[in-house]
C-alpha cells in the first residue's frame, strides 16, 4: 500500500572516495510503503547511495530529504536518533552481534531507544515469530544457519516499526531457497506495516520482489520503471 | 603435505603472505622482540654486577693496610671522597713512599704532587661551565685519565690526586689519620658479601619481573589469531587436512618468534649502547659488562620459539577450522578448578621448607625460591580464566545495553578477557608480595639517622685544631656564600692519668649557645661546666675535684698531658641530640672553664645552616671544607639513611617494574586493537542502526573492567600469600600495609584504564561507516 508523496528524496548526490567518484549526480526517491530495488554492477555506487540515503555517509554535494527534513544539515546525533527510531537495516552477512542471543539481537534497536529489556524482548519475539524464527530466541548467531540468521536480521530491522528499511544485498550470502524465503518474509512484513524498503541487490530475482527498480551505473541512478513506461 | 613443507608454508605465509600477513608477523615479532630484549637484559644483569664487583675489589685496599713499615714498594692512600651537585665522587690522595709503589688499576702512572688523574665523567664535569665550583675544590692539574679497568661504570666520577702531606700526617696521627699504607691494590677477602635476605629479594624481583614478560610473549604470539584462523580455513577449503593446518599455523608462529628473537637481539644490542648513560642509584655499568651468559641466551633462544609454537597449538585446540572455510569456536568445556590449584599449591610446597631460614641469616636455595615463587605466580594465570568464567556466567544481562553487550561478550569468550588481564594480574601479584617484603625490610635498611635538618643541614669535621686555626676555619665557613649560621663544638678525651690512661672521659667544648645545641642548660655563662645526663654512660664516673688530663696520646697526637680539675660547681644538664643526631656524654665545658688546659689541639666539628634558596650553598661549603682539609669529609645531613645495597635493589626494582608495566600496557593495547579491528564491520553496522558511541565505549570499558577487577582481586590474594610466605621465610612477622597494596593494585588498574582510554579513539574511528564498504 503506497500513499502520498515521496518519503525519502535524494537530489544531485555526489560522493567520491579519494579520486574515485562513487556517485555522480544520483537522483532517488521512495514513497511510504514502496519497495524499491537499487540495482547495478559491483562498484557502481549502489551501497554508497544507500548509505547516503540512510544518513550514514554524508554526500560531498546534493541533498537528501526525509519527510521534509534535510538529512545533510542534521547533526550526527540527530541522524543517529533518526536511524534508531525511523530506519531499519539489513546487511549482507546479517551483522548480528555474535555474543548476544538471537532475541537479544532483535531487541537491541528497541533497547537503544530506551525500551526496557523485558518489553523489548517481548516485541522482539513477536517479530521473530512473524519471521518464523521464534524458536531461535535463546541461541547465539553462531549456532544458527545463514538463512535463519538473515531472518533474525530482518526481524531486527522491523522491530522498531521503522518507516524505511535499508537492505544491502540481504540475500547475497544465501542460497536461492533461503534467499527467496527471506525476501518473501521481508516484503510481506514491510508491506503489511506500510514500511518503505530500499533494497540494494544485483540479482534480478531479488529485484522482482520490488515495486520499482532503479539502476545505478557510473554513479548515476536511472528509474527503470519510468523508462519502461516511456 | 610433509611436516617440513607445512612448516615452511606457514613461514612463507607469515613473511610473504601479503600486507595482512606480514603486518601480523611484524606485530608478533616486535612483541616477542621486546620480551626477548628484556629477557636478555635480565639474564645479563648478574654478569654485569659481577664484573663491576670484580673491578671494585681490584681497586680497593684492605682497610688495615700492610702495617707500619714504609718501603720502596709502599704507597700511602687517604680517602678524599666528596660529592658535587648531590653526586658522589670517589677520591683518593696518593703518596708513594718509594719507586716501586703500586699503581691503581686503570692508571698508568701515579700523579705527582698537585696533579690528578680523573675519570672521563669527572673530566667532562670539570671541563664544563657548570663545573667551576668543583674545579675550585679539586685544584689539581689533570695529567691523565682513569681507564675503564679502574672504574665501576662510565658515569662514575673518580680521581686520584698526588699529595706530599700524607706521610707526615700518618706519622703524627697514626691509624686515626685514616691514611692506609699498602703494597698492592686488591681488597680480596674484604669483599662485601650480599646479605642473604637482600639476595632473596633480588631473586624474587627477577621472578616478579620476568613472569609478566613470559605472559607478554605468550600474548604476543597470539596477535592476529582470528585472522590466521580464517586463513587456515581457506587452506582447508583447498585440501589441507586438520593436522596440516595446525602445522602451517606452527610454521607461522615459528617464523614470527624467530623474527622476534632476531629483533629482540637487535633491540638488546641497540639498547646496550645506552646502558652507560643510565644510572640506577649509584649503579652504572659499561655496555660491554651487559653480556648475557651463553647458556642463558641459548635457553632464551630455544624457549621462546618453543613457547610460541606451544601457545599457538594450544590456542588452536579451542577453534574448529572446517573444510568449508568456516571458523568457529569449539564447544567450550567448562573450566575445572582442581588442576588449576596445583601450580600455586606446588609453589607453596616448595617455599614452605624455607620458612624461618632468614632468621638466623641462613641462605636460600635459589632454584627452590625461583620455582616456588614462579609456580605461585603461574597460579594467577591458571586460576584467572576459571574465575572470570565462573563469575561472568553468573552475571545477569540486566542493566543498560552497554552492560549487556559487555557481559554477553565476556560470557562468550571469557578466555580472551582473562588472557588480556593475565599480564597485569601477575605483575600486580608479584609487586604486592615484593611490597610486603620491602615494607618489612625497610625498617632494617632505611633507618632514621637522628639528624635534625631544621637545625643544621651540613656537618663539617675540621680536625684537630689550635684555637687560632679553629677561628680561621670557622671564619672561612661563616663567610661562605649561602651559609646562614654555624655551631662549632670541640671534642676531647680526658685521661685519668698523665700517661697511658685507662678510663677516658668525653668532653664537649663550646659556648653557652653552642652547648645548648647538645643539652638543656639550666643557666649558663662562660666558665661553667656541666655533667651530661641521659647520654651514653661515661666509662669513668666524673666527681667534682677529680683531676683529669688532656692527653694528646688518646688521639694519637704527640704532646704533654695537661691537668684539669673537675670544678666543684659542676651541674647536671640533660642532653639532647646534636644536629647530626648524636648524644654527647661526659663533661660539657664552656671555653672559659678549660682555657688554661687547652694547649693541645682539640677536634672540632661545625654544624652549618644553609640558605635553602641557594642551590650551590652545599658545594661552596664542601669547597671551603676541602680547602681546610681534603681528608676530612664534610657531609650533608639527612634524616633517613639507606644502605647502598638496599637503595640499589629498590631503584632497580622501580626501573624494572616501569619497563614491565610499559611492556604489558603495550601488549594490552595491541591485543585490544586487534579485537576491535576484527569487529570493524560489526561496529559499523551497530553505528548504522543508531547505536551511540558512548554505548559502545562503555561496553568496551565494562568488558575490560570486569576481568581486570577479578584479576586484581585474585592477584591481591595470591600476592598476599606469596608476600606472607616470603616474610615467614625471612623470619619477619607477617603484617600487611594495606595502603601500598591498594596502591599497587590501583596502579595495575590504572594501566588498564589508560590502555582502554587509548583504545577509544581507534574504536571511534572503527565505528565510521567505511567499515560497511565492501568494495
Amino acid at each position: 500500500m503506497m500513499s502520498g508523496g515521496p518519503l525519502l528524496v535524494a537530489r544531485e548526490l555526489r560522493k567520491s572516495y579519494g579520486p574515485t567518484p562513487a556517485l555522480d549526480g544520483a537522483e532517488f526517491s521512495v514513497r511510504t510503503g514502496e519497495v524499491v530495488a537499487v540495482m547495478g554492477p559491483s562498484g557502481s555506487g549502489k551501497s554508497t547511495l544507500l548509505h547516503c540515503l540512510a544518513g550514514i555517509v554524508t554526500p560531498d554535494s546534493g541533498t537528501v530529504t526525509y519527510d521534509g527534513r534535510g538529512l545533510s544539515a542534521m547533526p550526527d546525533a540527530e541522524r543517529s536518533a533518526l536511524r534508531r527510531t525511523e530506519f531499519g537495516f539489513i546487511f549482507q552477512f546479517g551483522q548480528l552481534v555474535p555474543e548476544l542471543t538471537c532475541v537479544e539481537n532483535v531487541a537491541l534497536p528497541l533497547r537503544l531507544t530506551g525500551v526496557k529489556r523485558r518489553e523489548a524482548e517481548r516485541t522482539a519475539l513477536h517479530w521473530m515469530d512473524r519471521l518464523e524464527v521464534a524458536d531461535l530466541g535463546p541461541k547465539r548467531p553462531g549456532e544458527v544457519s545463514g538463512g535463519q540468521g538473515q531472518r533474525v536480521a530482518v526481524a531486527r530491522s522491523l522491530v522498531t516499526s521503522p518507516r524505511v528499511i535499508f537492505a544491502d544485498e540481504p540475500t547475497g550470502a544465501l542460497d536461492s531457497f533461503n534467499g527467496e524465503r527471506v525476501m518473501t518474509l521481508l516484503t510481506e512484513a514491510a508491506r503489511s506495516s506500510n514500511t518503505a524498503v530500499v533494497l540494494v541487490t544485483h540479482e534480478v530475482r531479488v529485484a522482482a520482489y520490488s515495486d520499482r527498480e532503479v539502476v545505478v551505473r557510473d554513479g548515476k541512478a536511472r528509474d527503470m520503471t519510468l523508462e519502461r513506461t516511456k | 603435505m610433509s611436516r617440513l613443507s607445512a612448516l615452511v608454508l606457514g613461514a612463507r605465509f607469515a613473511l610473504f603472505g601479503g600486507r595482512e600477513g606480514w603486518t601480523r608477523t611484524l606485530l608478533t615479532a616486535v612483541g616477542v622482540g621486546l620480551g626477548v630484549a628484556l629477557l636478555l637484559a635480565t639474564t645479563a644483569i648478574p654478569g654485569a654486577l659481577s664484573e663491576r664487583a670484580a673491578r671494585n675489589t681490584a681497586r680497593e685496599v684492605p682497610t688495615a693496610g700492610v702495617g707500619a713499615g714504609s718501603g720502596a714498594d709502599t704507597l700511602l692512600i687517604g680517602l678524599a671522597e666528596t660529592s658535587y651537585q648531590g653526586k658522589w665522587i670517589r677520591g683518593r690522595l696518593l703518596q708513594p713512599e718509594g719507586p716501586e709503589a703500586p699503581v691503581p688499576p686503570g692508571v698508568t702512572a701515579l700523579p705527582g704532587k698537585s696533579e690528578m688523574v680523573v675519570s672521563p665523567a669527572l673530566k667532562s664535569v670539570l671541563d664544563s661551565p657548570g663545573g667551576a665550583l668543583l674545579r675550585e675544590r679539586l685544584p689539581y692539574r689533570v695529567t691523565g685519565t682513569i681507564k675503564d679497568a679502574g672504574l665501576l661504570g662510565p658515569r662514575e666520577m673518580a680521581y686520584y690526586a698526588g699529595s706530599d702531606t700524607l706521610a707526615s700526617r700518618k706519622a703524627a696521627s697514626g691509624d686515626r689519620s685514616g691514611i692506609t699504607r699498602v703494597k698492592a691494590f686488591d681488597s680480596q677477602g674484604a669483599q662485601q658479601k650480599i646479605d642473604p635476605v637482600l639476595a632473596l629479594l633480588i631473586v624474587i624481583i627477577f621472578v616478579v619481573l620476568l613472569m609478566p614478560v613470559a605472559v607478554f610473549i605468550a600474548a604476543a604470539v597470539r596477535f592476529g589469531g582470528e585472522r590466521r584462523d580464517r586463513r587456515l580455513a581457506a587452506l582447508r577449503l583447498v585440501g589441507a587436512d586438520r593436522r596440516g593446518a595446525r602445522r602451517i599455523a606452527a610454521g607461522e608462529a615459528l617464523a614470527g618468534s624467530v623474527l622476534g628473537l632476531a629483533l629482540g637481539t637487535a633491540f638488546f644490542l641497540m639498547g646496550r649502547q645506552f646502558v652507560g648513560d643510565i644510572s640506577v642509584g649509584d649503579l652504572n655499568v659499561f655496555p660491554r659488562d651487559v653480556d648475557p651468559s651463553p647458556l642463558l641466551a641459548m635457553l632464551v633462544a630455544l624457549a621462546v620459539p618453543s613457547a610460541a609454537v606451544g601457545v599457538t597449538l594450544l590456542a588452536l585446540r579451542g577453534v574448529v577450522i572446517e573444510p568449508l572455510g568456516v571458523v568457529r569456536a569449539s564447544t567450550p568445556r567448562r573450566r575445572r578448578m582442581w588442576w588449576r590449584l596445583l601450580p600455586p599449591l606446588a609453589g607453596l610446597g616448595m617455599l614452605a621448607p624455607l620458612m624461618g631460614r632468614g632468621r638466623d641469616h641462613g641462605t636460600f636455595n635459589q632454584v627452590q625460591v625461583v620455582s616456588g615463587a614462579a609456580l605461585l605466580l603461574i597460579g594467577v594465570t591458571a586460576l584467572l580464566p576459571w574465575l572470570v568464567e565462573a563469575v561472568v556466567r553468573r552475571l545477569g544481562s540486566g542493566g543498560g545495553v552497554s552492560w549487556q553487550l559487555a557481559v554477553r561478550r565476556l560470557q562468550m569468550s571469557s578466555g580472551t578477557a582473562a588472557r588480556l588481564t593475565n599480564g597485569i594480574a601477575v605483575a600486580v601479584a608479584g609487586a604486592i608480595a615484593l611490597q610486603m617484603l620491602f615494607s618489612a625490610l625497610e625498617a632494617e635498611y632505611v633507618k632514621r639517622t637522628g639528624a635534625d635538618t631544621s637545625r643544621a643541614q651540613m656537618e663539617v669535621p675540621m680536625g684537630h685544631l689550635t684555637p687560632v686555626e679553629k677561628s680561621r676555619q670557622i671564619r672561612t665557613l661563616q663567610e661562605t656564600k649561602g651559609v646562614t649560621g654555624t655551631t662549632t663544638l670541640g671534642s676531647a678525651e680526658l685521661g685519668d692519668r698523665p700517661r697511658d690512661p685507662s678510663l677516658p672521659t668525653d668532653m664537649t667544648i663550646g659556648s653557652c649557645t653552642e652547648l645548648s645545641e647538645v643539652a638543656e642548660l639550666p643557666s649558663c655563662q662562660d666558665g661553667d661546666v656541666f655533667l651530661a645526663q641521659g647520654g651514653a654512660s661515661s666509662s669513668n664516673p666524673v666527681r667534682s675535684g677529680a683531676k683529669l688530663y688532656f692527653d694528646p696520646s688518646l688521639d694519637d697526637h704527640k704532646g704533654i698531658a695537661l691537668p684539669w680539675t673537675v670544678p666543684a660547681n659542676i651541674r647536671d644538664a640533660q642532653t639532647r641530640p646534636d644536629p647530626a643526631g648524636a648524644h654527647r656524654s661526659g663533661i660539657l665545658a664552656t671555653p672559659g672553664a678549660v682555657a688554661n688546659a687547652m694547649r693541645t689541639p682539640v677536634f672540632y666539628t661545625t654544624y652549618v645552616q644553609l640558605d635553602p634558596h641557594d642551590g650551590q650553598a652545599q658545594d661552596r661549603v664542601l669547597n671551603a671544607a676541602a680547602a681546610n682539609d681534603p681528608l676530612e669529609r664534610a657531609r650533608v645531613l639527612r634524616e633517613y639513611g639507606t644502605t647502598h645495597q638496599f637503595a640499589n635493589v629498590r631503584d632497580g626494582l622501580y626501573i624494572g617494574a616501569t619497563a614491565v608495566l610499559i611492556l604489558i600496557g603495550a601488549s594490552l593495547l595491541v591485543s585490544m586493537l586487534e579485537q576491535l579491528r576484527d569487529r570493524k564491520k560489526l561496529l559499523s553496522a551497530l553505528v548504522a542502526f543508531g547505536t551511540r558511541r558512548t554505548t559502545l565505549s562503555w561496553s568496551v570499558l565494562w568488558q575490560t573492567t570486569v576481568p581486570v577487577m577479578l584479576g586484581l582481586a585474585l592477584a591481591t590474594g595470591i600476592g598476599l600469600v606469596l608476600g606472607a610466605v616470603l616474610l615467614r621465610m625471612t623470619g619477619r612477622p607477617v603484617t600487611v600495609d594495606w595502603l601500598p597494596v591498594a596502591a599497587t593494585a590501583g596502579m595495575g588498574g590504572g594501566v588498564v584504564l589508560l590502555v582502554t582510554a587509548l583504545s577509544l579513539p581507534p574504536l571511534w574511528r572503527l565505528m565510521r561507516p567505511d567499515g560497511l564498504r565492501t568494495e
